[in-house]
């Protein structure tokens, strides 16, 4: 009894010590007295908000202490300094957000620089490139958004699709060079996404920590997929027929991955748009269209030597819409929740989470691969297969081309 | 089963640290005095810019809404008939207001930006004692004729030391003054400048005076000011309207003492100008004047229309951040006439709206 009282004794008293110490430095600074030399003082634009003759800025208090906002400036051609009121409080706490709301006059397609001042004295500005009225929540800006998740997500993943039949007849050198292609495309949007993360979370205010998100994001789908595949697997073992299942499997694993990677373009895409960051324009929305085509050719390549149809060991029609919606559908979540209430950490994290779950869906391939091959051959590294990788990765540079963001 | 005596010990001295803990954490735990003080005083930030309150965008309708004492006094003092003028200037560090709300640390002659107006007569001696209380060394370079030994440039007076600079006033006209301790650059910028008003023998015709200073601020020493101001605080005297009189004649001595031209303009009149105030006569009647670096003029000129004028710097920028203000200018005949009668509800002009709420 005593010698278990002293094991939790001893797990406590750290912990009680911790926070006695952190009583006494927090309340009286524990006999330190550190003066910064100057006010440290961090507010970070998490979002412009254009409404008829007013402009609205999400901002969030990233600095060590609170700030109170005293003098708003709005630039043009030169700053001038403009009204402004601050919901719910001038005097915002750490990492607590205020929305600035300032009425002005600002015309369509004219660039614009918002300028905070703190009672200290310090400027935070903002530029925007181009002023374009925000879409409000409504029916009618839900639709568009949704339907701009339907053209770059759902429809190309779809098309991508209907290549099946054109698959299944190819021969077998032909599939290895199908399957390293998808391969490919994968390391090429794995890639991709972590660029893209990389970049997000270089804007990201310190306290969140962009890099380490990503070292989050890549590690929930690198090792949850991982585990989740195993145990599918272990599951299935026995009651059904092996090839197939698993080929269907693997399908579902690269529909899932690609499907969180279009969460996370979807909510980089939604969020740019609602920045105004992007000219709204035809070009873009063709150019993700091609783009996205490649994810079906992606998600069907490994059921392309199963039997469609019902019974044993085949893969049903049912199965390949499921496979569409589950890779394209969540391009229309991503493209709303960016639209309407962008987060650039949850973009960070996903565009994370999209690339670790790619990647891992590439490791899957790899490992069937070599146990489909013929014993001993080095089956992966064949000049279809070597050919088919860098078709891949080309196909993926040339339309990311289309992609002038 | 009793528990090793190692693992008694173990606990009585666990026991003995947590207690320890608990009451250093309810001893030192306790909010020292100034830390709860700081926490409660926070800083009022209200933004008083001169479109508030039009509901248009546009420039409101001039409102009192800084008292008298919340703006530097824009009346320099009075011509003195003594032949010797004293004036003593401490260098004081303040947190001075340089647009509503944003206080910045700075360096100031008698803790104003700018420090007071100086005012001599032609051919007196001017006796100007400089005491240091700041935290480095500072000194006053004043334009005008004087010898060598009083030019504010050599002489350091470190922090607690104090220099007393003489001259004969000479000539008559509008100076600034400013310390010339190196970098001049941040000790100017810092707040140590002022006006210095040299009177002919003679003296002018007594007219309403207004003594205004035309300054920037760099806030984040980016090279690009973000406050420009009449007087140091940006907006002061469209918060605070300087009144005048219909009829009245106004002497608006102005200096610029910030590294880029200033333009001061007025609204609705045209002035005579007097280029540096080195004459007796103005030479150009015009409503806009380019002053650059250190340059200064005496404008004159007088309404004989009642209501609010605005009167600005007019590069755009310099008025959007700050250098602007208002003269209103009432019609006291009027104002006699209407005491004695029954009193009439003082109507806006329609095209003020949204005044007077």
């Amino acid at each position: 009894m005593k010698s278990r009282l002293l094991v939790w004794l001893s797990f406590l008293a750290p912990l009680v010590l911790l926070g006695a110490l952190l009583v006494v430095f927090y309340r009286s600074s524990g006999g330190l007295r550190f003066e910064a030399p100057a006010p440290v003082e961090q507010v970070a634009f998490e979002r412009v908000v254009f409404l008829p003759d007013e402009i609205v800025a999400h901002v969030r208090n990233v600095g060590p202490k609170e700030v109170t906002l005293s003098q708003v400036q709005v630039g043009w051609l030169n700053r001038a300094s403009w009204e402004f009121t601050v919901e719910p409080s001038p005097t915002i706490p750490r990492l607590a957000t205020a929305r600035v709301r300032i009425p002005y006059p600002w015309t369509e397609g004219e660039p614009y620089e918002i300028v905070l001042f703190t009672a200290a004295g310090l400027p935070f500005s903002h530029k925007i490139e181009v002023a374009t009225a925000t879409p409000l929540f409504s029916a009618q800006s839900f639709w568009m958004f949704s339907m701009l998740g339907v053209y770059v997500g759902v429809i190309p993943v779809f098309l991508g699709i209907l290549w099946l039949p054109f698959l299944r007849n190819l021969g077998e050198r032909s599939y290895g060079f199908l399957i390293s292609l998808t391969i490919g495309l994968l390391v090429f949007l794995g890639v991709d996404a972590l660029h893209d993360g990389f970049e997000q979370a270089g804007e990201l205010p310190g306290p969140f920590q962009g890099v380490a998100l990503i070292l989050v994001g890549l590690s929930i789908s690198l090792l949850g997929l991982f585990t989740l595949t195993r145990w599918l697997e272990r599951r299935r073992t026995g009651l059904e027929q092996q090839g197939s299942s698993s080929a269907l499997l693997l399908a579902y694993l690269v529909a899932f991955g690609i499907g969180v990677h279009n969460l996370g373009e979807g909510l980089a895409i939604g969020g740019a748009y609602a920045l105004g960051e992007i000219a709204t324009g035809a070009l873009l929305i063709v150019g993700f269209m091609i783009h996205n085509l490649t994810e079906g050719v992606a998600v069907v390549a490994p059921i392309v030597r199963s039997r469609l149809g019902k019974g044993e060991g085949t893969v049903s029609w049912l199965n390949l819409l499921w496979l569409g919606l589950l890779a394209g559908l969540p391009t229309i979540f991503g493209t709303s929740l960016g639209a309407f209430a962008p987060s650039p950490v949850l973009a960070v994290l996903f565009l994370a989470i999209g690339a670790g779950a790619v990647f891992q869906v590439v490791i899957e391939i790899l490992s069937q691969m070599k146990r489909g091959g013929p014993p001993g051959a080095p089956a992966l590294l064949t000049p279809a297969n070597l050919a088919g990788f860098l078709a891949g990765l080309a196909v993926m540079y040339v339309t990311g081309l289309f992609l002038a963001v | 089963m009793s528990a090793p005596r190692s693992d008694r010990r173990a606990i009585l001295a666990l026991v003995l640290l947590l207690a320890i803990a608990t009451l250093a954490a309810w001893h030192w735990g306790r909010p020292s005095a100034p830390v709860r003080a700081a926490a409660q005083s926070h800083p009022m930030s209200h933004h008083r810019p001169p479109t508030l309150g039009s509901e248009t965008f546009q420039y409101a309708y001039p409102q009192n809404r800084l008292a008298a004492d919340q703006v530097y006094n824009p009346v320099p003092p009075q011509p003195s008939e003594k032949s010797v003028h004293e004036y003593e200037l401490a260098v004081q560090d303040v947190e001075h207001e340089v647009a509503p709300g944003i206080r910045v640390p700075s360096w100031t002659f008698n803790g104003t930006v700018p420090g007071p107006v100086i005012r001599g007569r032609e051919g007196d001696l001017m006796r100007i004692k400089l005491v240091n209380h700041g935290s480095v060394p500072h000194t006053i370079h004043f334009h005008g004729i004087h010898p060598a030994e009083m030019d504010g440039v050599f002489e350091m007076v470190p922090p607690g030391g104090s220099f007393t600079y003489e001259f004969v006033a000479r000539p008559f006209g509008v100076f600034p003054y400013h310390c010339h301790s190196m970098p001049a650059s941040q000790h100017i910028h810092n707040g140590l400048y002022g006006m210095m008003i040299i009177d002919p023998k003679e003296g002018r015709p007594p007219m309403k005076e207004l003594a205004m200073v035309m300054s920037a601020f760099d806030l984040d020493r980016d090279g690009e000011a973000d406050f420009y101001a009449w007087n140091g605080k940006a907006f002061q005297y469209a918060d605070h309207p300087i009144e005048l009189q219909k009829g009245e004649p106004v002497r608006m001595y102005v200096v610029n003492v910030f590294e880029e031209m200033m333009a001061p303009h007025i609204h609705g009149n045209m002035f005579n100008l007097i280029r540096s105030g080195t004459a007796l006569k103005p030479t150009e009647l015009t409503d806009v004047v380019s002053l650059g670096i250190a340059e200064r003029g005496i404008l004159e000129f007088r309404y004989d229309l009642p209501g609010p004028y605005m009167f600005q710097c007019h590069f755009s920028e310099h008025m959007e951040l700050g250098l602007m203000g208002w003269f209103v200018v009432s019609d006291r005949q009027k104002l006699k006439a209407s005491a004695s009668s029954p009193p009439t509800p003082t109507k806006t002009p329609a095209h003020f709206h949204g005044a007077g709420k």
